[in-house]
């Protein structure tokens, strides 16, 4: 009877809760109460588990705040398990919070472990868990922190200017006495744009140069040609604050080596500061995602592509792992993403069609927020004036392709939004009539189609073959206002999975309770930005993108915006949990991306995500009720 | 005036020890301990030490921030006569309780005896423990002839202490709310709820392991 209250308290501490009555009883006789002032360090003169009643306690490894435990929480199991003390690490708690706390001596807890195996394994899950997530972070924190950082702690190659006259020996000149390798040349032409204004000579066209002269006699001496008609426009600028992973992600997308750095000077006047080189920036990260990029180019076969896109799923849940923002995860993905599939391109087409064809990505693909491959949705088009072999080419094309995406684990699409049906492989003016066809008759299915669409974007090809269909569309929609309000509604279909009172609404599966969490929050907040950004016509696909710009429009107000950015970010973040964790169970060997659903757990959820979820789904709803009075659904029925 | 406490005191102790009936609880009289401290609690029959009963007895040992609630003891004690209604509702141990629990239930002199065991040279540590040490007196001075010689702190009166420092108006007394609750409440503490001795003796050894915080920081 004395110590019921320690036992009542275990009752509630996960995974003492599993323990028999008798067993909490025995561990409960066993507590020792301690107390702690604000400030101060806990500390054990003796291993053991301790528990929180009251207050917060926060650890720290080598001065590295690692974790905050509170009421209810226990610690200090990591060092009763690990067999040999890490002498390396020095482990640290400091009462954030002044604090009481239970004390159980390390015999009791590691007896309760051999006893009890439901115990032990959670345990030993957590703690491997644990360490696994600790090694890996400081294997890897370096890589990817490095990756978050600003460009401007890159090194960062002088800034080298040659006059508009100057010839390319006095530019090489100039570039060996800087010790680097390029330059920028003042063009001194008043254009409206600065970018516009330089020009870019690298070592590499020099290099080009030289070759030049020694092939063909008519090209003048190095003294006299003018280093400006060598030099490349335009110049792909990075501000010095941004991400140093944007630098790279624009590098990989122009095939460029150099970047040059801007900043703001003083007076906001933009100026340029130096140069930013890709093996610097290599240097800097030597992690995978730059290691990926290379390798993608050096891929000869599908094989060899298919080896990467595997490689990528890796580098996700890395990401994941150190908590970096989904959405970012995402655009780092897709890039590498497209740049497999160009690869691949490559590989099948014929090099005659390349300028008669565009590969489009279409829905989350085409958005940038396909994190794991969970299908594929593209579509070819291609010009009107195609001849019948060409033809052939092309559909001996669209079926290798389709066949080598499944080999690199995009799943088929379940819709059949795929490039080797003939709904999505269309010459230009066939597909612009099938829009029109889905614009004009609407329905489930059409809507379907033109959401998908509404989010394509070019991987290969042409991009004017997209335009015209783009502006096509625009038009049309326009012309016939009624439209998007009915498209608006499609985002409504699905009830938000949070009652009036507050409580989840869930579904009974093998997992226990859970969410379909694309239905229930994530396909409202895309779709409705979607519909919202078709009728303010933004050309962005990405829907953080598309947030923005609505945004920079006035649509929302800007809190609006960002709340509806970051309850994205939260959703996509549990169902990149939700997914790492199926594939995790997914027998070896067992095509396990096929079998990827949008299911969260809320078993698998902490309290904290549970409330943060409830919250975020009420931003769903009051995203929800904007919809309807923006586009008047009420009265639409 | 400090040695002449002291000497009163010593006077005492040597009193009450010449008193002393069986010389098997000499040890009761042990040197005290430095830093050595029990709280103690006890539920009763009633408020009067003379007619009133002990129905239990907890207390804890207390080492420097930690309160050994492992090794504390917790003790039934049979009763001859059934206990009342009114002090039923304050303690919660109903007759029946009793009587389930009759293998585990003490003899009144065994209770004690162990009790005397527990506190040796230890500092008691109470909330109103005037009146838990004159149950305990009004068992042992009949039996052996001596009262409790331990020296006592009161942590209502440290809390005093520490409240009246907040005012400082020299003569001035300021009227300080010395209610169990109201103490928990001002320092923080978690209420562990239910009363019964295990718990009042468990939250008074907080208050005093708090208090005695607050006293060296103020230092």
């Amino acid at each position: 009877m004395a110590i019921e209250q320690h036992y009542q308290f275990l009752q509630n501490v996960t995974p003492f809760d599993r323990l028999p009555e008798s067993q909490l009883m025995a561990i409960a006789q066993t507590f020792d109460v301690l107390y702690y002032p604000k400030g101060e360090y806990v500390e054990l003169s003796e291993p053991c588990l301790l528990l929180v009643i009251k207050g917060v306690i926060q650890e720290a490894q080598d001065g590295k705040v690692m974790a905050k435990y509170a009421n209810g929480a226990y610690f200090n199991e990591t060092s009763l398990l690990r067999s040999e003390t890490n002498q390396a690490s020095v482990t640290q708690y400091k009462v954030l919070e002044e604090a009481i706390l239970y004390r159980v001596p390390q015999a009791v807890f590691l007896e309760t472990l051999q006893s009890f195996a439901e115990f032990k394994a959670h345990f030993y899950s957590n703690i491997v868990d644990k360490l696994n997530a600790w090694h890996q972070q400081r294997q890897r924190v370096a890589a990817t922190e490095v990756m978050m950082e600003a460009v401007c702690s890159a090194p960062i190659q002088p800034l080298v200017v040659v006059n508009a006259d100057a010839s390319v020996s006095e530019a090489a000149r100039q570039m060996v006495q800087n010790k680097t390798d390029c330059c920028l040349i003042e063009l001194g032409e008043a254009h409206e744009s600065l970018d516009e204004r330089w020009a870019i000579l690298t070592s590499t066209d020099i290099l080009r140069f030289t070759a030049r002269q020694f092939e063909e006699d008519s090209v003048p001496s190095a003294l006299e040609f003018r280093a400006r008609d060598l030099a490349n426009k335009p110049l792909q600028t990075v501000h010095e604050l941004d991400y140093l992973f944007n630098a790279l992600l624009k590098m990989t997308r122009f095939q460029i080596d150099r970047l040059v750095v801007r900043r703001e000077k003083n007076n906001g006047e933009i100026a340029y500061s130096g140069f930013l080189h890709l093996k610097d920036l290599m240097g800097v990260f030597a992690n995978q995602s730059a290691l990926v990029l290379l390798k993608i180019e050096q891929a000869n076969s599908v094989e060899d592509l298919a080896e990467l896109s595997n490689q990528l799923d890796d580098l996700v849940a890395t990401l994941h792992l150190k908590g970096i923002k989904v959405h970012y995860i995402a655009k780092l993905v897709n890039e590498l993403h497209r740049k497999i599939i160009q690869r691949l391109i490559s590989l099948l087409l014929p090099e005659g069609l390349h300028s008669k064809v565009a590969v489009l990505l279409l829905g989350s693909e085409g958005r940038s927020e396909q994190l794991l491959r969970t299908d594929q949705d593209n579509a070819l088009l291609f010009v009107d004036d195609i001849n019948a072999d060409e033809k052939r080419q092309l559909w001996d094309f669209s079926a290798a392709f389709t066949q080598a995406m499944l080999q690199l684990g995009f799943p088929p699409c379940p819709g059949g939004v795929m490039l080797n049906q003939p709904t999505w492989r269309q010459a230009q003016t066939g597909f612009k009539a099938q829009l029109r066809d889905w614009l004009d008759k609407p329905s489930m299915e059409t809507f379907m189609h033109l959401a998908i669409f509404a989010d394509a974007q070019i991987v290969f090809g042409e991009e004017a073959l997209l335009d015209v269909q783009r502006k096509f569309m625009a038009q049309r929609l326009t012309d016939t206002p009624l439209f998007l309000r009915h498209f608006a509604k499609v985002a409504l279909q699905f009830e938000t999975p949070v009652s009036f009172f507050g409580g989840f609404i869930t579904r009974q599966s093998e997992k226990g309770a859970v969410i379909d969490i694309k239905k229930g929050a994530i396909f409202p907040i895309v779709h409705g930005i979607r519909v919202l950004a078709l009728e303010n016509g933004i050309k962005e696909c990405n829907t953080h993108w598309r947030i923005k710009a609505l945004m920079d429009l006035g649509v929302f107000e800007t809190a609006q915006g960002i709340e509806l950015g970051e309850t994205l970010n939260y959703f996509n973040g549990l169902r990149l949990d939700a997914m790492l964790r199926q594939k995790d169970n997914a027998a070896p060997g067992q095509a396990g991306d096929s079998e990827l659903n949008n299911d969260v757990a809320l078993d698998d959820l902490t309290h904290l995500q549970q409330d943060i979820l409830k919250q975020a789904l009420q931003v769903v709803n009051q995203f929800k009720s904007f919809l309807q009075q923006h586009f008047k659904l009420r009265e639409l029925l | 005036m400090n040695w002449l406490k002291k000497k009163i005191a010593q006077h005492r102790r040597e009193r009450n020890r010449r008193g002393l009936k069986d010389s098997a609880y000499q040890f009761v009289f042990n040197e005290t301990l430095e830093g050595d401290y029990v709280c103690f609690d006890c539920e009763t029959t009633g408020l009067n030490p003379a007619r009133d009963r002990i129905v239990s007895l907890s207390a804890v040992r207390i080492s420097g921030d930690r309160i050994l609630t492992s090794q504390g003891i917790n003790f039934l004690i049979e009763q001859a006569d059934a206990i009342s209604e009114e002090s039923i509702k304050v303690h919660q141990i109903r007759n029946q309780d009793l009587q389930q629990q009759q293998a585990q239930l003490l003899s009144e002199e065994e209770a004690i005896s162990r009790f005397l065991h527990f506190i040796r040279g230890a500092t008691l540590v109470g909330y109103y423990l005037e009146f838990d040490v004159a149950m305990v007196n009004s068992v042992i001075k009949p039996w052996l002839g001596v009262e409790l010689p331990n020296p006592r702190i009161e942590v209502s009166e440290l809390y005093y202490e520490l409240r009246a420092k907040e005012h400082l108006y020299g003569v001035y007394q300021p009227a300080v709310d010395l209610s169990f609750e109201e103490i928990l409440k001002h320092l923080q503490l978690p209420n562990f709820g239910q009363h019964n001795a295990f718990n009042d003796a468990l939250m008074t050894a907080l208050i005093f392991v708090k208090l005695r915080k607050l006293q060296q920081t103020s230092l």
